[in-house]
């Protein structure tokens, strides 16, 4: 009974607490509030996929018309990238030559110069030419520069499919002692660029004739926006953060109450010491409790985030909340005054997540060595296991990440309690 | 001087709990550290993993295909065990993968049959490494029917001009269009190259260094989580009210104020020169290469941030309160001003946004050095910029301050 | 219970490291009285009463509250007991009210006596109109009221009270030394450690002066004061040099002890009213002057200035 006594209490003050309450339930809706938003949540196209960024383009195009076709080749490529069905994320604008159009992007006007070389017309027409286009990016920037040189390697593979399709037609007529001649070229010419619009129009849709393309199967519903996909591992990394920040912030209240007297006040009392500390582990336990029930049900209802199979996530809230309840005990043990407590929760447990690879969720695929590393925090294999729970695994899939999670957390705690006792015996 | 007393009084202060001070430093770098290898893994290949299943071993068109991705600097494949091919949506889902492609049985055959026949691509496409690797394996596909589409065309023509003497000659001929066409494609006729465009020579060019742009993203970041302890000291201070002890001193309000400004400014000057160090020297970005507008830019942060400081601690009563409010603008400023993530990555909003704010104008002073090679002058604009935004946030904590 | 006493000190003894904290003190308290430790700050009060509320553990000795062992049986100590912490240990962020009802648990109350015995203390401590505020926004004097009301929910056989008016305004001090009063008269055995020895005088039926973790003596009030006896002390100042008028002042009846130092000349007297005019008769005969006089009743700190040869409040 007083265990309990003590637990409620010690709840009833965190929720007091501006910077708990701050801490607990309203930063990592915050942070992954904020990553909805920078993400396309607000900025509308949210639905249909990432709000792709608005890159600059500049293009200089040096190219010579081919004196004898008249073809301009170099003209064509700019027409594209001018073409409406670009619009939508590239915005060019034209240079006099390569170095106004580097100048462009010193001087941050452009992202990305695009330089058509002399010889590109001629590379067109003349067997054996080879011409290279040149693209120039602005060096803080990674992710518009990719876009427009997957769109221009696609235009070129254009260009080289039709230049090689010549080039073979002509040397194996060659071998039979044909010659091609101007209405076989114009013929092929148009045969192949069909062939190519055709494959470029029907891209991404059903009848994409390239490759047939699925997501796994069964898991993900068709409501489930793309958006989803990344904030699910995002808010997972977030609510692992935050519940193993708050178990060790109410952890915490131990040497709180060490350094305001109250805790020797207990002692006069006639409690004894195991119910205290008894207490004390109690709280941590059901504020994590309330804490990842709130975040789990606002971010299913903010974000639209599903945590997976009830199986799942129940074995998962456990895990976590015994884990984060045993660590943050653990850490907790190690503080010697509150003053020094902030800095060093903030830096055990950004440490600690960081390591558990809990601020990248949805962003990179880990490595191999960073796998095995994020292994050695119950962070790392909190987040495995809500990833697979999110992901519809078998339970029987879910129950490693918790079991492994569930010792640790008995393991944690154990330690944390003996040094806890050796402390205030 | 008495500005002076008070910046080293808080100083010492701050130091005082070493460990702490220490701990400002050695998690920025580990952050650094971090962030640089998740962005581009050590090890040698930081190609996306795809698993590949062929079902057509003898066809001439799936063995250049699986050619063409092996030549791939995209994706790197791996052929999946009989074993895994029965659970290729957990592979996906667990992201072992980043895609599948199953070859299907005939694929060589029916294609060049002119049949409607297509690789099976599983992937969750609308997460980055899905599509990059969806992209690259849709463009050598690409590549690869070109080739046949080219060697079928050419076949045409010979036919139309004088037709084959049976089925056996047009396969010949078309499987030495085939042969042609891919010895073709391995050096493109026109071809792409991608440069970063700084005025560091090509051969020193720190875009593909991660560290800088994590580097001076945790810089950022850090310098203003340092302020939970130089901003914690002044909140003590009113709290047992020292401070209002030290108005009834001959000590003016705007030394008082202005001493704990210097303290933690320096403070940050101090935690970012240690880090510009190890970024220089463990880490091979080159912030040297400007040496004076390293230190302006540095100079202007500091400045800014313990504005920021100041203007926190003028805001709330009690050292917990910092570490929130510290903690808030740390998420919020290095989001928005992009020191976790370029802000490219971001949508139009956020990234117009994120550049109004006084971190991501550091970033640009810190970058136009060390990823634009811009030399000492083109730090100029960012840091007046961060000047300015100092003053601001000074002119805010100084009005709202109080000395109880 | 047991011949009447409350607590029993048998010889304790208690160190840390090489301070000696605590050096065999004894002492009985009987039950229903008042009895105060007094002393100086580090003369081991503080120590003495951690071990009688069971937070430390004595090295050598024992004692007994209510008849049980502190080494022993200290559930059943701290049953008996309520105790009063010098430091303020509350939680700032609980009403009054919360504050109560957590302590009042710990002390193994509940529901509606609980309830009842909150409406009591809240009265008790005058505290009744504020009881909804955080404790954390009380003056000092309040937050001491509130600091030992926690120790009266039980309704504990023996109060024990570490220095409970230190720094509080003069008002708050008296609110408290009635409330330790009236508590007495309800019955209540009080251990009260302080080093005012105005409280110690008023409130105590016993006191035990301590220092250097040793008790230097023990009694009544007035069975204190009589170590340094009846005389008074006279201090006079003169316009002169202290020989002109000292041998005449040193041969009255009554005065025991003359000291001078240029013109202060302190005596001890038998009974200042009756030998003052005498003394101002024969400096009238000497042609001196007085400027000045201060006499002083026996009272504690001189028996403490006596005993230890220092004065209480330097400590």
């Amino acid at each position: 009974m007083k265990i309990l006594d003590i637990a409620l209490k010690d709840m009833l003050q965190s929720f007091r607490s501006v910077f708990a309450v701050m801490l607990m339930f309203v930063e990592p809706i915050m942070i992954t509030g904020l990553i909805y938003f920078a993400f396309g949540g607000l900025g509308g196209g949210g639905s249909d996929g990432l709000d792709l960024p608005m890159t600059r383009v500049v293009v200089a195009n040096q190219d010579q018309a081919d004196a004898t076709s008249g073809i301009s080749a170099g003209n064509e490529v700019t027409k594209i990238l001018q073409s409406e069905e670009l619009a939508d994320f590239l915005e060019v604008t034209m240079a006099e030559d390569e170095a106004a159009a580097r100048a462009a992007i010193d001087d941050r006007k452009a992202d990305v110069a695009v330089i058509i070389p002399a010889e590109f017309s001629k590379a067109m027409t003349v067997s054996g030419a080879r011409a290279t286009i040149t693209l120039y990016h602005d060096p803080t920037l990674t992710l518009g520069p990719g876009i427009v040189k997957a769109v221009i390697d696609g235009i070129m593979d254009g260009f080289s499919g039709y230049k090689i399709t010549a080039d073979i037609t002509e040397k194996q007529l060659a071998r039979q002692g044909q010659t091609m001649g101007p209405d076989t070229l114009r013929a092929l010419a148009i045969s192949y660029t069909q062939w190519a619009q055709n494959q470029n129009t029907t891209e991404g849709a059903s009848a994409d004739p390239t490759i047939s393309l699925r997501g796994p199967s069964g898991s993900r519903t068709p409501d489930d926006s793309p958006l989803a996909g990344i904030l699910g591992p995002v808010m997972a990394g977030m609510l692992i953060f935050f519940v193993f920040f708050g178990g060790a912030y109410t952890a915490q209240s131990i040497v709180k109450e060490d350094e305001i007297g109250t805790l020797a006040r207990l002692s006069t009392t006639p409690t004894p010491s195991a119910t205290i500390l008894g207490g004390k582990l109690v709280s941590v336990f059901l504020m994590v409790l309330v804490q990842s029930i709130v975040l789990l049900i606002s971010s299913a209802l903010i974000f639209k985030i599903q945590w997976g199979e009830p199986a799942g996530v129940i074995a998962m809230t456990l895990s976590m909340l015994v884990a984060a309840a045993g660590f943050g005990i653990l850490v907790a043990s190690f503080i010697r005054n509150t003053r020094q407590g902030g800095v060093m929760l903030g830096g055990v447990m950004t440490l600690c997540g960081m390591v558990g690879g809990l601020f990248t969720a949805g962003f990179n695929t880990p490595s191999g060595t960073f796998d095995i590393i994020s292994r050695f925090v119950p962070h790392g294999w909190a987040l495995d296991g809500w990833k697979l729970a999110m992901s519809r695994a078998s339970i029987s899939e879910v129950l490693v990440p918790a079991a492994v999670l569930l010792g640790m957390g008995v393991l944690f705690f154990v330690i944390g309690t003996m040094l806890f006792r050796k402390r205030f015996a | 001087m008495r500005i002076l007393d008070i910046t080293l009084k808080d100083l010492s202060q701050i130091v005082r709990d070493w460990k702490i001070s220490l701990f400002l430093v050695v998690m920025p770098f580990m952050f650094t550290l971090f962030f640089s290898a998740t962005s581009a893994p050590a090890e040698a290949d930081a190609r996306l993993p795809v698993g590949v299943v062929n079902h057509d071993p003898d066809g001439v068109l799936s063995a250049r295909l699986i050619e063409t991705f092996e030549g791939s600097q995209a994706i790197r494949i791996v052929s999946l065990k009989e074993a895994e091919e029965s659970q290729v949506d957990s592979l996906i889902e667990k992201e072992t993968y980043a895609a599948i492609v199953i070859i299907p049985e005939g694929y060589s055959r029916q294609l060049l049959a002119g049949e409607d026949i297509r690789p099976e691509v599983i992937a969750i496409s609308d997460r980055p490494a899905g599509h990059s690797a969806v992209t690259a394996i849709r463009g050598d596909i690409k590549r690869v029917l070109s080739a046949a589409k080219g060697a079928q065309l050419s076949a045409e023509v010979a036919d139309s001009r004088q037709p084959f003497a049976g089925d056996a000659a047009r396969q010949a001929y078309l499987e030495e269009g085939i042969t042609l066409a891919n010895a073709a494609w391995d050096n493109p006729p026109i071809s792409t190259e991608m440069k970063a465009a700084t005025r560091i020579d090509t051969e020193r060019s720190q875009s593909t260094n991660p560290a800088a742009q994590s580097s001076p993203g945790m810089i950022v970041m850090f310098a203003v989580f340092g302020l939970i302890t130089s901003a914690t000291v002044l909140v003590a201070e009113r709290k047992s009210q020292a401070l209002q002890r030290m108005l009834t001193t001959p000590v003016h309000r705007w030394e008082i104020i202005a001493g704990h400004l210097l303290a933690m400014a320096l403070v940050t000057f101090l935690q970012q020169a240690v880090l510009v160090g190890l970024g220089q020297f463990l880490l091979g970005v080159d912030y040297l290469s400007a040496p004076v507008g390293i230190l302006l830019v540095m100079a202007a942060l500091a400045l800014w941030t313990a504005s920021l400081g100041l203007l926190i601690s003028a805001l709330v009563k009690g050292e917990e309160q910092v570490i929130i409010w510290a903690m808030i603008a740390m998420f919020l400023f290095s989001a928005l001003g992009g020191a976790w993530f370029p802000l490219e990555f971001a949508g139009k909003a956020f990234s117009t946004i994120g550049h109004l704010t006084p971190t991501a104008w550091a970033m640009d002073g810190f970058q136009n050095i060390v990823l634009r090679g811009g030399g000492n002058g083109s730090v100029l604009m960012p840091v007046g910029i961060l000047m300015a935004y100092a003053a601001a946030f000074f002119g805010l904590a100084v009005w709202r301050f109080r000395f109880e | 219970m047991n011949n009447g006493k409350a607590i029993e000190v048998q010889d304790l003894h208690r160190h840390f490291g090489d301070i000696k904290a605590v050096q065999g003190v004894s002492f009985d308290v009987r039950q229903g009285e008042i009895f105060s430790l007094l002393g100086p700050n580090g003369a081991g009060k503080s120590t003495t009463i951690s071990m009688l509320s069971c937070l430390l553990q004595p090295n050598a000795g024992d004692a007994l509250v209510m008849g049980h062992s502190i080494t022993r049986r200290p559930m059943e100590v701290k049953k008996a007991i309520g105790v009063v912490p010098q430091e303020i240990a509350l939680y700032p962020d609980l009403t009054a009210r919360e504050n109560l009802a957590f302590w009042g648990k710990m002390y193994g109350l509940r529901g509606k006596t609980l309830g009842r015995r909150i409406d009591q203390v809240l009265e008790i401590i005058g505290l009744v109109e504020q009881q909804k505020r955080p404790a954390g926004k009380f003056s000092g004097g309040m937050k001491r009221r509130l600091n030992i009301g926690i120790a009266l929910l039980h309704k504990p056989q023996v109060i024990i009270m570490d220095e409970p008016t230190v720094g509080i305004d003069p008002q708050s001090r008296r609110h408290i030394l009635d409330n330790v009063k009236e508590l007495n008269r309800q019955g209540m055995t009080v251990l009260y450690t302080t080093h005012y020895m105005e409280e110690a005088a008023e409130l105590s039926d016993h006191i035990a002066i301590m220092d250097q973790g040793q008790i230097v003596a023990s009694g009544t009030h007035d069975e204190l004061v009589k170590i340094v006896g009846k005389q008074d002390r006279v201090e006079l100042t003169i316009n002169t040099e202290s020989e002109r008028v000292l041998p005449a002042w040193q041969a009255i009846d009554g005065v025991h002890k003359a000291t001078a130092t240029d013109s202060i000349i302190t005596l001890l007297v038998d009974e200042s009213d009756r030998v003052l005019p005498r003394l101002f008769e024969a400096a009238i005969e000497a042609k001196v002057h007085i400027t000045s006089v201060t006499i002083q009743e026996p009272n504690l700190e001189a028996v403490f200035l006596h005993l230890t040869g220092r004065a209480l409040r330097d400590g």
